[in-house]
């Protein structure tokens, strides 16, 4: 295997008696955006900031191109970072900001020049290299913040929170545009953040971390589709839990007693929950329903919520109350509260979960 | 109907814009009248005595106005003193910001309950009267005090402290040094640490990271603490009067003779006057300068 960009080997981080991260292991591979996705406080950016250098693990190690960090300081690292707040020195101008990183470095006065208007191009900023941080805009001071990382060229770039600041239009488009300069130069983001979107929208894999421990590790979409545990399904997109027990091979039973295919190899009566996305339950009109593979099972709309681009139903189908969420298509069949339905999904569509 | 975004009486904005400055004026109104009769007014009177006559039995006429006063300033007596006091003091400052800079960067950086002990540690001093630390100094640098039985101890025989400018200067540094270090843990304490992570990020190492990051940043809290230092240290009275000799005479103490001593009213005021318009000009100055920095 290639030599990843990161491995964090065992990593732990305590803070007196809080245990920050609790021996994590992963490795991030070259050229990759990588995601730490969690809910505040589960130690993403502890685990960032002992990438960086600005703290040291307690114990375990962290390994970046296959040199082994130990006490090695922050400034000694080949790594750089944008910090949540931007972190822009507030009396020096865009320019000095920007060349800090190159002047400590000891590169010569022109290539500094050189180096620094061709990173403020690369982030749209060329003609603000007089101002200061003040004078910009929350965007710009993000992008300035993005160019004095960049501009140092570090083997990996690591992110906090970067867009957290922006507003919802800004940061949207500020997702797309991280992730295309991240293609363009090529280097590995290692991006730390609470919002899932960000981290679906951006991300060739996401970490899920929560109590300071990783949860999974996988592309967006193995994420989303195959959780492996219940905290990873519930914080990542909305989802139905659905408390069944295992009834032999791939079989579960509902609570009524129900038999409902399932792919899950635990022994008979082991109590499983299965989780299953309410755009992956589909409605239909009784008789109207797919044969078999399709899971059935009929049910009444208890609650019917049009939010615009689409609808959601609460189907109660007896032993469970499922959520159904079904897009605002033309032609879609719309549902009315205390309508008769069958709710179907594939069997393929639903995960089990160990409780 | 009016348009959207005028205001439908615009008499009626520009009369609460200024209800606003005349209650702002209110407010201001004790602080000035203060400042008017007791500082203002006396230095008027200052100004006019500097221009008087002085008799040959000590009294002052405010007639025959000239500048007699104000040509003494450069006789060699005087240029001295004053070389000495603006020596001194610029010592004093120098070792008070050596000092505090690093104490005041501690406090700032402990937890906020060891933060607020520290500081008020800092404060305990001024529960007692300067005059009698300034007393106590005289105690210990004196010819049988602490200072020198334990110099004696060492085998440095003899060595006298008391009445020398050293004397004046460590009795100096020691009251002024509060005065810069609160200004400093004020400046410190509001930094933004993680523009210290940033700049250790950005391959500073620890010594360049204080010097283009901490030291520009917190400069605000310099400016203060050297004014708040040199000034007090420039025209020290009691200090230099109590720890000092003949030999090692301050402003204060000049000022102080002319008045009491020879009866000279107009060089007095003369002397008090330019002093305090260099001061001021000085500060501003200073503040001008500081102020770009930051």
């Amino acid at each position: 295997m290639e030599q990843p960009a990161v491995r964090l080997a065992r990593v732990e981080k305590h803070f007196g008696d809080v245990v920050a991260v609790a021996g994590l292991d992963l490795d991030i591979v070259d050229g990759e955006f990588f995601s730490l996705l969690g809910p505040s406080g589960c130690g993403k950016t502890t685990t960032l900031r002992m990438i960086a250098g600005l703290e040291f693990p307690t114990a375990g190690a962290v390994e970046i191109y296959g040199e082994e960090m130990g006490l090695r300081p922050a400034n000694k690292r080949p790594v750089n970072t944008v910090f949540q707040s931007y972190a822009l020195f507030p009396h020096m101008t865009v320019r000095a900001n920007v060349g800090f990183g190159l002047q400590m470095q000891d590169v010569g006065t022109a290539e500094i020049a050189d180096r620094v208007g061709r990173v403020l191009d690369l982030v749209q900023l060329g003609g603000f290299e007089d101002r200061k941080p003040r004078q910009l805009s929350g965007g710009q001071q993000q992008r300035v913040a993005l160019a004095r990382a960049l501009v140092n060229e570090p083997k990996v770039l690591l992110l906090d929170e970067p867009l957290g600041a922006l507003d919802l239009k800004l940061r949207q488009a500020m997702q797309l545009e991280l992730k295309a300069l991240q293609e363009r130069v090529g280097i590995t983001f290692v991006y730390v953040t609470h919002d899932q979107e960000e981290a679906l929208t951006m991300s060739d894999r996401i970490g899920v971390m929560s109590g300071g421990e990783l949860l999974q590790v996988g592309t967006p979409e193995e994420i989303y589709e195959h959780p492996a545990t219940r905290f990873v399904a519930e914080f990542i997109g909305e989802t139905n839990f659905v408390p069944v027990t295992a009834a032999g091979p791939d079989v579960v039973a509902l609570a009524d007693g129900t038999r409902v295919p399932l792919a899950a190899s635990h022994p008979a009566g082991t109590e499983l929950t299965m989780t299953i996305r309410p755009e992956k339950v589909v409605l239909f009109p009784p008789g109207g329903e797919p044969g078999p593979p399709a899971v059935t099972l009929p049910g009444t709309v208890t609650r019917r919520v049009y939010l615009g681009n689409s609808l959601f139903y609460d189907v109660d189908l007896g032993a469970v109350v499922v959520r159904s969420r079904q897009e605002n298509a033309p032609g879609a069949h719309h549902f009315a509260e205390g309508e008769n339905v069958v709710a179907a999904w594939e069997a393929a569509s639903a995960v089990a979960l160990d409780q | 109907m009016t348009a959207p975004g005028t205001p439908a009486t615009p008499g009626l904005e520009r009369a609460a814009a200024r209800a606003t400055a005349r209650r702002g004026a209110w407010l201001a109104a004790p602080g000035a009248l203060y400042l008017l009769l007791f500082f203002l007014l006396p230095m008027a009177i200052l100004v006019v005595y500097s221009f008087g006559t002085r008799t040959a039995t000590g009294r002052t006429l405010l007639e025959g106005w000239n500048l007699e006063s104000y040509r003494r300033l450069f006789d060699d007596v005087v240029v001295r003193v004053m070389w000495r006091s603006l020596w001194l003091a610029v010592l004093t400052t120098v070792i008070c910001l050596i000092v505090a800079y690093p104490f005041a960067y501690y406090i700032a950086t402990r937890t906020a309950r060891l933060r607020n002990l520290l500081l008020v540690l800092v404060m305990v001093p001024f529960w007692t009267n300067f005059l009698v630390r300034t007393y106590a100094w005289r105690v210990i640098l004196g010819r049988n005090g602490p200072l020198s039985t334990v110099a004696d101890w060492l085998g440095f025989a003899d060595v006298r402290l008391l009445f020398t400018e050293t004397a004046i200067v460590i009795g100096l540094v020691y009251g002024f040094l509060p005065f810069m270090v609160l200004p400093l843990y004020a400046s410190i304490e509001r930094m933004d640490w993680t523009l210290l992570d940033a700049g250790r990020d950005l391959y500073a190492s620890g010594w360049q990271a204080f010097r283009r990051i901490t030291l520009p940043l917190t400069m605000p809290g310099v400016i203060a603490g050297v004014i708040l230092t040199f000034i007090p240290s420039f025209g020290a009275y009691v200090t230099p009067e109590i720890l000092g000799g003949a030999q090692t005479t301050m402003l204060g103490s000049y000022i102080q003779s002319q008045y009491l001593g020879v009866s000279d009213w107009p060089f007095g005021s003369a002397l008090s006057f330019v002093i305090m318009a260099l001061m001021l000009v000085g500060t501003v100055i200073y503040f001008r300068t500081g102020a770009r920095t930051v």
